[in-house]
């Protein structure tokens, strides 16, 4: 093979600390190397066609480039040796500066790495072979996963862009967290106003294709061509029958359901339609609770529905779809602030979450917008509200900001001063957070006009005297020990993942961090997308956001997918696995251990079998090579003999 | 006592005999220290069959690697003679489907320890042996010089020593009562332990020392029952090349390496590698030492349940432990 090898000097960013030309010295007498140079900048226009020009004119079959991070330019790279009538992958990218350059001063020492690096790429290169990519057709429907304004915007978007859409929501209404809030701010208008006729076009779109109280099962394929198994989970009433006239809610004698959607502030019945704006408007028996369920009598449900829809033998339905990519909008859960003892939040009736207090201040919340305290619906007369209960504090593992609840919370005490302005309101805060377009003079305005007093400082205890609760805290800026009586504390719970996300993604074999947020491909550059190919995120699932960015996300999503969607056919990656029939013998290991469940049977002549990949399944993991023992299937561009030429050009 | 275990076994493999393609078992090797296998394939091959505590080999490979035992009449089945730890190469196989459970008769036998002819020779060089014979905890022997008398416990194989489960996991029919077992697996690690205490240098050097004694025969490997790739075993293909023909240590080391953690969580301490191995490299403990950390860290114990899948070669996204 004639090697040529490029050492870039990236200005002074490799320069500065690795002798370049001493790489490309040492290069050049390596093994098959016939060209080795040092240049400025290989990535620009010149650079590349220097590349070009030497793959020309000294019959270069592969090209090292000694440069940046591949994640940077080896697209880049692979284009330029493309365009001289070289295969893409006799191309290695050895990285010197990520790798080298920016993490060490040591001149010397760093230019021995570089060249080593080098000639490992140079090893490996040795045992490159052309590989080619093959077409593969794209179904043009997308799923979104989650109906809250994310994966809702989402979904009309894409609607409006002519595509199918499947959208899947495991709660029996789409909305999600939106349609639980009361106002929004920083305009402070009213959220179910703004979101209902989203939520009403998802069921007029006719390219819309609904799946509410339903759950992904599970995910196979890949970009272009997955299938999800949805698990329609059985609500015992036929919604093709319902017309969510409410009868049955009215006759059900189970009264004592707590009700989800107002926080458990009233009871709900075991019948349900979680509130008058849902979307689909449909009844949903709580098995939990039905008397027809639990003590095996009742029915009075199906004596009253004038369309017989109630049928209490319904059972969950898999219903299988197939799309061509995937937008994930799972949203959020909130903090348990019980865990915080010493608030008493779950302890006391007056100590509620920021989420409950939305539902007092909605006008279809459990007081009809009356704000009264759970205890003994008196009209409370103090108010203190308590932020970052389970934002930014490590020791309780939520180290991140939630985003919101600053914001929130200045909402909450100017609608409070509007619904009773005689009621006084205080906020103990760490530090204001209200980066967003007029969020700072929003709170400005909760301040000044609204006359909150704002406390800089933790709370350290919330206890009851009478029918009060003391609140104690002390005030950072003044250095002094703060208490204050309240009718009602409000605790500013955080944001966290929402339940089950870790259980999703792997099954779409996305990736979360710590928190069990979902990773995007790149925080800045590729934001919305996930490193697995035609997986989109939207909203909340990926980190704690606003209304107006997880709408801005949802958007964005949908613009991938129809940029995906604009082509008919897209390149498969030809780095995957790959089987040497003559070496396999039959254990089967491989398919067992395969997460994608890309390798299936190949029956030859004779009855005998071998494993077989297939190609636009594989993810290119490289656990199957790791697991099969005679190393018959070889992941194609890393395969043992390149990995262990690399290695061997190490130790050697 | 074991005059009549030999009984009851041939009587019992002459009821089944019928229904099998062949039996395969122990007979008497080149002098009473040694046995051989067997394959019974009629009634008149009988009175070779034996049992005794020099019945050492791990007959299961057999299933798998030798084309004749394969090769049969496939509406009848094999029948096996199994000692406790034979057995669960069974189940390691049945696991990984290199053989299905009802294409076997498994004849199970409690096994209260077999006997190194190693550590017999070491102890007392003898010459012409006539005969041998286990009484209660003692093997007495008999060569040209007379009678000799060992404590059992000296002339076990390591294996036995530290035996976990002497009786038959699977078995068709069990031949004698069930025995006690000498240890619980957790206890069974003690070798690895002392090795463990030792310094990263110290073990170095032991293991350089060993492994440099090793032919690259593949002894180890050919008597495995769970090495079933042979002619494909990466030992010896060079595509892709992970070992080479050249002769040093590091050769050596990869390949007993690669040996062992093709074995890892698979392994059921049969020790046959060690005992066939002719430069008496204690091979087996480097499995050892992998099974013990299997089972630390997902409790898995391998060759005991056929409907188990080894942790290694499953992939579980919510794998705890690790
Ligand atoms: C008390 C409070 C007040 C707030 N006030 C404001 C405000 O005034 N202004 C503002 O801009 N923001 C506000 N926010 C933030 C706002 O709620 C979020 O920004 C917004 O709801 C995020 O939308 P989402 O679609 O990403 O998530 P969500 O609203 O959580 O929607 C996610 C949806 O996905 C569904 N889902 C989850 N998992 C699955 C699954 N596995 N399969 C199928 N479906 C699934 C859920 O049921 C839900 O319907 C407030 C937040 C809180 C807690
Ligand atoms: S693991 Fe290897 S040998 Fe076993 S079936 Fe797969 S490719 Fe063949
Ligand atoms: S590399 Fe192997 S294990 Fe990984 S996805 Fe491809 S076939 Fe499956
Ligand atoms: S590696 Fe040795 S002890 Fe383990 S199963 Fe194979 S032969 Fe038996
Ligand atoms: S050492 Fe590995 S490759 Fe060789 S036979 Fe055993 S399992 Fe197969």
């Amino acid at each position: 093979m004639r090697i040529g090898v490029f050492v870039c000097q990236c200005g002074t960013n490799i320069a500065g600390t690795v002798d370049t030309q001493e790489v490309a010295r040492r290069a050049g007498n390596l093994p098959d190397v016939a060209y080795a140079t040092s240049y400025m900048y290989t990535c620009s226009e010149p650079g590349q066609q220097e590349i070009q020009r030497a793959i020309r004119e000294k019959n270069l079959q592969g090209v090292v480039v000694a440069a940046c991070s591949p994640r940077m330019h080896e697209p880049t790279f692979r284009r330029a040796v493309e365009r001289a009538g070289l295969n893409r992958f006799m191309f290695e990218m050895a990285n010197i500066r990520e790798h080298v350059s920016w993490i060490n001063n040591d001149r010397e020492a760093n230019t021995r790495k570089a060249a080593e690096l080098v000639e490992m790429a140079v090893a490996k290169l040795r045992f490159n072979q052309p590989l080619f990519s093959s077409q593969i057709s794209v179904n043009k429907r997308v799923m979104v996963i989650g109906g809250g304004v994310a994966g809702i915007q989402a979904a009309l978007d894409c609607s409006d862009g002519g595509l199918d859409v499947v959208l899947v929501e495991r709660k029996s209404s789409i909305g999600g967290k939106m349609a639980q809030l009361d106002k929004t701010f920083p305009t402070v208008d009213c959220s179910s106003c703004i979101l209902g006729p989203k939520m009403v076009d998802v069921v007029q779109k006719d390219n819309i294709t609904l799946h509410a109280a339903s759950e992904v099962e599970s995910i196979s394929g890949y970009v272009g061509n997955f299938t999800v198994e949805v698990r329609k989970k059985a609500t015992y009433v036929d919604w093709t029958a319902c017309t969510g006239c409410g009868a049955c809610i009215e006759k059900c004698p189970s009264r004592k359901v707590p009700d989800v959607f107002n926080e458990n502030l009233a009871n709900a019945r075991a019948i349900n339609i979680p509130f008058p704006q849902a979307i689909p408007k449909k009844a949903t028996i709580n098995r939990d609770y039905c008397l027809h369920f639990t003590k095996g009598k009742c029915g009075t449900c199906q004596k009253v529905c004038p369309t017989g829809a109630v049928n209490y033998e319904m059972q969950d339905e898999i219903v299988t779809e197939q799309v061509g990519a995937i937008i994930v909008a799972t949203g959020y859960d909130l903090f348990d602030a019980s865990v915080y003892g010493e608030y008493g939040g779950g302890r006391y009736a007056d100590v509620i979450s920021g989420i409950q207090y939305e539902r007092i201040l909605s006008a279809s919340g459990p007081f009809g917008g009356h704000i009264k305290r759970p205890s003994d619906g008196k009209e409370p007369k103090d108010i203190v509200f308590i932020a970052c209960v389970g934002s930014r504090d490590a020791s309780v593992g939520r180290p991140y900001c939630s985003g919101v609840c600053c914001m929130y919370i200045a909402k909450q005490a100017i609608l409070t001063r509007d619904h009773l302005p005689d009621t006084r309101v205080w906020v103990f805060y760490m530090d204001i957070r209200a980066p967003g377009k007029n969020y700072d003079e929003f709170v400005r305005r909760a301040q000044e006009e609204y006359g909150v007093q704002y406390i800089r400082g933790r709370v350290g205890k919330v206890y009851p005297k009478g029918d009060r609760m003391v609140v104690q805290g002390n005030d950072t800026l003044l250095g002094v020990q703060v208490e204050v009586e309240a009718d009602l504390v409000v605790l500013a719970t955080g944001i966290e993942a929402s339940a089950g996300a870790r259980e999703l993604a792997e099954k779409l074999r996305i990736s979360y961090d710590q928190y069990g947020f979902y990773m995007e491909s790149h925080p800045k550059l590729r934001p919305v997308e996930t490193n697995t190919a035609g997986v989109y995120l939207a909203g909340v699932c990926q980190g704690p956001k606003d209304i107006p960015s997880s709408v801005a996300m949802g958007s964005a999503a949908a613009a991938k997918v129809q940029a995906l969607f604009s082509r008919d056919t897209i390149e498969t990656n030809p780095q995957v696995a790959l089987v040497n029939e003559r070496v396999c013998i039959s254990c089967g290991k491989c398919i067992q251990v395969c997460p994608f469940g890309a390798i299936q049977w190949k029956e030859l002549r004779g009855g005998i079998r071998k494993a077989e990949v297939l190609p636009s399944v594989c993810q290119g993991c490289g656990l199957c090579n790791a697991t099969c023992p005679p190393k018959a299937i070889q992941l194609q561009h890393a395969t043992d003999n390149q990995i262990l030429a690399e290695v061997n050009a190490l130790c050697a | 006592m074991f005059e009549n275990a030999t009984k009851q076994l041939r009587e019992t493999v002459e009821a089944a005999l019928p229904e099998l393609n062949t039996v395969v078992g122990w007979r008497a090797g080149y002098d009473p220290l040694h046995m051989t296998p067997v394959f019974i394939k009629n009634a008149g091959d009988l009175s070779k069959l034996e049992w005794s505590p020099f019945c050492v080999q791990n007959l299961s490979g057999y299933l798998v690697k030798d084309p004749a035992v394969r090769a049969q009449d496939p509406s009848k089945k094999i029948g096996i003679c199994v000692k406790g730890c034979d057995s669960r190469s069974l189940v390691a196989l049945i696991q990984e489907k290199f053989i299905e459970r009802n294409q076997i008769h498994v004849f199970g036998i409690p096994c209260r320890g077999t006997v190194d002819w190693r550590r017999v020779m070491k102890l007392g060089p003898l010459t012409g042996i006539q005969s041998a014979r286990v009484e209660e905890s003692r093997l007495v022997v008999e060569d040209a010089n007379g009678g000799h008398t060992f404590a059992l416990e000296d002339v076990l194989a390591r294996k036995c020593l530290r035996c976990a489960h002497p009786n038959p996991v699977i078995h068709d029919v069990l031949i004698g009562e069930p025995v006690t077992p000498r240890v619980a697996v957790e206890n069974s690690y003690g070798e690895v332990e002392r090795m463990e205490e030792q310094s990263l240098e110290d073990r170095l050097g032991f293991w350089k020392k060993e492994l440099d004694k090793c032919l690259r025969c593949y002894a180890c490997r050919n008597a495995c029952p769970l090495c079933v790739c042979q002619d494909r075993c990466i030992a010896e293909t060079r595509e892709p090349r992970w070992l080479t023909q050249r002769v040093g240590t590091s050769e050596k080391f990869l390949f007993h390496f690669i040996h062992a953690l093709h074995l890892a969580g698979r392994c059921t301490e049969c020790g046959e590698c060690e005992r066939a191995c002719p430069m008496e490299i204690p091979v087996t403990l480097i499995k050892e030492k992998l099974n013990k950390i299997t089972l630390e860290l997902m409790s898995y114990e391998a060759g005991m349940d056929p409907e188990a899948v080894p942790p290694l070669l499953t992939f579980n996204p919510g794998e705890t432990g690790l």
